[in-house]
This record gives structure tokens, sequence and C-alpha cells, in this order.
């Protein structure tokens, strides 16, 4: 429990940006941008390179406004890292609790789990291209196949780390094993999947992309390949700006998921629930007795 | 007056039904003998502690009752019935909280209910009526972890009594507390208990506490786990803390304590 209590602190550690800091990261991040502009301008930076920050808006904007180019490609990429996640993942759950639950499967799959993580599987992309050709059907089996680990693993070791004075609990309450799993293994293994399913969408963008590297005739993988081979650095460096937005529309996706399935471990969240909770009962209290009810609220506070 | 009343009552005990019977009661674990041959029964209504050093098995005799071990000799029943597994007629508070995180204090409360069946529209009001009895009723919508430990402790008591088992056993359920919490949940429990007439087993290594609660001490000698002693506590329930100071009480503290003495030098 405390574990994945630490992951969510240490994420949001990186991710909260302190308000009073904001004019310090504003003023950084601007300083940097016109040292770097400046850099291309004298011609310190070669613009094979590096392109100037305003050539590459300019590229940006070409691809994105005047020729609409980006977004058929941008939406190829999002659907495969989407669907390669949704599979991967789903199949890492589904995998993870049938080895909390069954322990000879747990027993004997250990070694080939092992394997397959040791395994750099990135490589396996060209095999996968190699069964399943072209198109964007390979791109998202490489996203499956890269991200399903951290929600595999994650998930078992949640299921595992049942309170065992919990357990106790509900083993006096004569609860049946099926409720012991929804009501308790699971909630508690939670936490730890969405620590697992946050890392995942990383890695699914990741094997999208490569797969479109290898091969493929759409995506953002693919634009960047044909510019990068035209020497148009520019529109390199725009789309990967659009990747970096990518990514962050999908951490941002991840937090707001984590927000709300995960609630008990923010406590804006709890408090919020809890606010509601009290006010909707006091509203059907108000219903019942409309004469009391006024009173109720106010002694109570 | 008084006096008349309180024998009436004493009488009314005597004559109560056995609720908990246990005849040469054993239990080991491995060559460990947590629990030695026990002999005791308690009746309907009595509020019973057992007190003793820790590994004495204290624990494994209470998990016994609850069905949550199983014994390795003797007799035990409950209710008439043999004891096989945990059972509906008892109730269980462990030492600690063991709240789910995920849910508001009111639905902990629930989850006994919620886990047989349905939950009414009554049981929502019992709970919070519970609630308001363990003075937990402003923090209903509330989730544990927002709550002290003292409170989330009230809140296992509540959800205690909403399992409506006419048996309660709790082990040691607020030696993680400070001494004026424990204090004060100790009365309370000790008047919720009377109000609910229901037959209490207590578990605790404190020997004052163990007096000022029970009906019966249950003394307990450790290596191996044996029941040493069953002292009556002369007392009427509920009580004041005044007790503690009164000397009949002070003269008692010391005999139980007297039998470890006697048991070490043994
Ligand atoms: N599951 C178990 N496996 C092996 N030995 C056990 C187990 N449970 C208890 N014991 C042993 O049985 C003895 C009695 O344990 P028990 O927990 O009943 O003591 P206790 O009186 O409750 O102590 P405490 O006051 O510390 O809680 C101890 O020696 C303990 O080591
Ligand atoms: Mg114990």
């Amino acid at each position: 429990m405390s574990s994945s209590a630490n992951t969510n602190e240490t994420r949001s550690w990186l991710w909260r940006v302190n308000p009073t800091h904001a004019a310090g990261h504003a003023g950084l991040l601007v300083g940097l941008l016109v040292l770097w502009e400046t850099g291309s301008r004298t011609g310190l930076l070669d613009p094979l390179i590096l392109p100037a920050p305003t050539a590459i808006l300019a590229a940006l904007w070409q691809i994105a406004v005047v020729d609409r180019l980006l977004w058929g490609h941008f939406g190829i990429t999002l659907y495969e890292a989407m669907a390669g996640f949704v599979i991967g993942s789903a199949i890492g759950i589904a995998l993870a609790i049938g080895a909390a639950l069954w322990e000879p499967f747990r027993r004997y799959s250990a070694p080939y789990v092992v394997g397959l993580q040791v395994t750099p599987r990135i490589a396996l992309a060209p095999i996968v291209i190699a069964w399943l050709g072209f198109g964007t059907t390979p791109n998202v089996a490489i996203a499956a196949l890269l991200c399903f680990f951290p929600p595999f693993l994650n998930t078992m070791t949640g299921l595992l780390d049942v309170d065992r004075d919990l357990q106790e609990m509900f083993r006096s309450l004569r609860a049946s094993k099926r409720q012991v799993f929804t009501q308790l293994m699971l909630p508690t293994a939670l936490p730890y999947m969405m620590a697992g399913l946050k890392t995942a969408m990383t890695m699914a963008l990741i094997g999208a992309i490569v797969g479109e590297f290898i091969s493929a005739s759409e995506g953002l993988g693919v634009l960047m390949h044909r510019f990068t081979f035209q020497l148009n650095m520019a529109a390199t460096f725009a789309v990967l700006v659009a990747l970096t937005l990518m990514g962050l529309l999908l951490f941002a996706l991840m937090e707001w998921v984590d927000n709300r399935i995960v609630f008990w471990r923010h406590d804006e969240r709890m408090q919020e629930i809890s606010r509601k909770r009290a006010a909707r009962e006091a509203g059907r209290a108000a219903t019942e007795t409309p004469g009391t009810a006024r009173v109720a609220p106010a002694g109570r506070t | 007056m008084q006096v008349s009343q309180d024998m009436t009552m004493a009488r009314a005990k005597a004559s109560a039904t056995t609720v908990v019977e246990a005849r040469g009661l054993d239990k080991s674990f491995g060559s460990v003998i947590a629990v030695d041959k026990a002999d005791f029964e308690i009746k309907r209504g009595e509020f019973i502690s057992i007190v003793g050093p820790s590994g004495c098995g204290k624990s494994t005799l209470l998990r016994m009752i609850a069905g949550l071990t199983p014994r390795s000799g003797g007799s035990l029943s409950v209710n008439g019935r043999e004891v096989t597994g945990p059972r509906g007629d008892v109730g269980v508070m462990f030492q600690k909280p063991t709240l789910l995180e995920w849910k508001t204090v009111i639905e902990n409360v629930l989850l006994p209910t919620a886990l047989k069946g349905r939950v009414s529209e009554a049981d929502r009001s019992k709970a919070q009526a519970l609630l308001n009895l363990v003075g937990l009723q402003d923090f209903a919508h509330a989730f544990p972890r927002h709550l002290s430990g003292g409170m989330q402790q009230r809140v296992a008591l509540a959800r205690l009594l909403k399992i409506g088992s006419d048996i309660l056993l709790l082990d040691e359920p607020f030696g993680a507390l400070d001494e004026f919490t424990r204090e004060h949940l100790n009365l309370e429990l000790s008047r919720i208990v009377s109000d609910a007439n229901v037959t209490s087993v207590f578990v605790t290594h404190n020997i004052s506490e163990a007096i000022f609660l029970a009906d019966k001490v249950f003394v307990m000698t450790p290596r191996p786990g044996r029941l040493a002693a069953v002292v009556d506590v002369p007392f009427p329930r509920p009580r004041e803390l005044s007790l503690l100071a009164n000397p009949d009480f002070v003269d008692l503290v010391a005999r139980v304590r007297d039998i470890f003495s006697k048991g070490e030098t043994a």
C-alpha cells in the first residue's frame, strides 16, 4: 500500500508546479528560448542540427494549419497508442488476476514472465511487422506488447498485497470468495493498477512510434521520418512538439482517471465526496421532515 | 433498595443460560502450547476480561471462540452449537480498526450488512444511530483516513454492533490508543454493552482495565498458555471512574497481580 502511495507522490511532485514559482518557470523558459533563438540567428547553431524556435513554430503552423497535414497522422498515432494500451493493459490485468487467484499458474508462468521482461521487447517489433504486415495493426500490436508488463506486474502485486487483518475481518464476517475478491482484493489492487497503467500509457506511445519508424505509411513517426529524409529539420521538430503534446494529453487523461477511480489516494477528492454525500443526506432529510431539517445542519456545524 | 436490586440482578445472572462452554480446550502451534486444556463457561450478558502477559494465548483463545482458529483438542460450543468456523452469532473486533479506506464511515459500518445482502433504508438509519451512539454522528460521510485512531476504532465498534450478534469478542480493541482515549472508550464500551445486554469477551494485558470492565476476569499465565484463575468482580455494572480509587477494587487488582507472581515462582 505504501509503495503505491509513494509512486503517486513522486509523480505529483514532478507534476505539480507550485504557483508561487510560476513566474520563475515562465522566466526560465523564455530565457532559454531567447538564448536558443539568438544562437540560431547568429549562426552559432546549425539549422540542420537545431533549427530556431521561431522556425519550428512556423513549420508547426505550416503543417498543422496551412497544409492540415498533421492531424491525420496525429489521429493515427493516437489511435495506435490508445488501442495498444487498451489491449495490452487488458491482457496484462487479466493474466495478473489469473496468476493472483491461481497459484499453479503463478508458479509455472513466472520464468516466462521474467524472460519476457528481461528481453528488450522493442526488439520484437520487426518480427511483429513480419507477421502482421503493413498498416496500423502491427503498430497496435507493438504498442500492446510493449505496455502490457507494468499493468500485469502491478495488478498482481496489488492483489497479493491485501492486508492480513482485513482478510481476517472479511473471514469473520463470513464473506464469500467472490466478495473477498471484488470488495477487498480488487480495491486494494486499484492504486497499484493505476500506477501501472500510467507507465503503460507512456510505453504504448513509444511502441506506436517505433512501429511507425520501422514500417508504416501513416502516423507521426512516418511524418518525422519523411521530414528528416527531406532534411526539413524545422518540420521534424514541429512533429516532435506535436508528440510531446500528445504525451501530455495522455498523461493528463490518466491523472484525471486516477483521481476518479483511486479517489481515496487524493485528499481533496475524498473531501469533495464527503461533502457531496453529506449534502445529499441533508437534502433527503429536508424532504422527509421539512420542520426539523432547517435546524439540524445549522446545529451540527 | 439499591442493594436488593443488585442482588436480584446477580441472581438472574446466576440462573442465566450458558452461551460459551469449553471443556479441555487445547491449541498448539507445533511444539508451542498456546492454550492448555482450558475449562470455562460464559453466561448470557456477562462481561469477561481475559488478562495475561504477552504470548500467553489470549488472542488464540478468543480466535478459537470466533471460529477463526481451529482448536487442537477438547470441546467448544457457542449457543449450544459446536464451533466449526466463523459464525453469525459472534462478532469480532480486532486490535487494528480494519476499516476499508475506500468506503466512508457509514459504508464501513454497513459492511457486515452489505456482505449478507441488500442494505435497506432501515439498515442505514440503524447505522446512523450506532454512529450517534459512539459519538461520530457528524462523520458518517468522512473517510477513515481523515479520522484519528480513536475515531477509527469507534467506527469499528459501530460496525461490530451493526453485525447484531449477541456475543462480542474484542481483542485489545483500544490497545494502540493513548491512555485518555482508551479510558474514555472503555467507559463508552461498558455503557453500550450493558445497554445492549450482549455477552462480551474482552482481551487486555492491563489488569485494572480488565477488572474495571468485567463481571469475571480470566487470568492467563504463559508457557504453556493456561487459564490460571477466574476472578469474580463484585461491583455492579456499568461502572464509574471513581471505582478505580475504591479500596476493594485496589485489593482485587493486587490479588490478580499475585496470581501472576505465583505463576512465575511455581
Ligand atoms: N499462527 C500462529 N502460528 C504459530 N504460533 C502462533 C500462532 N499464533 C500464536 N502463536 C503462538 O501462540 C502463543 C500465544 O499467542 P497469542 O497471540 O494467543 O498470545 P497473546 O496472549 O494474544 O499475546 P499478546 O498479548 O502479545 O497479543 C505465542 O507463543 C505465539 O507465538
Ligand atoms: Mg494477542
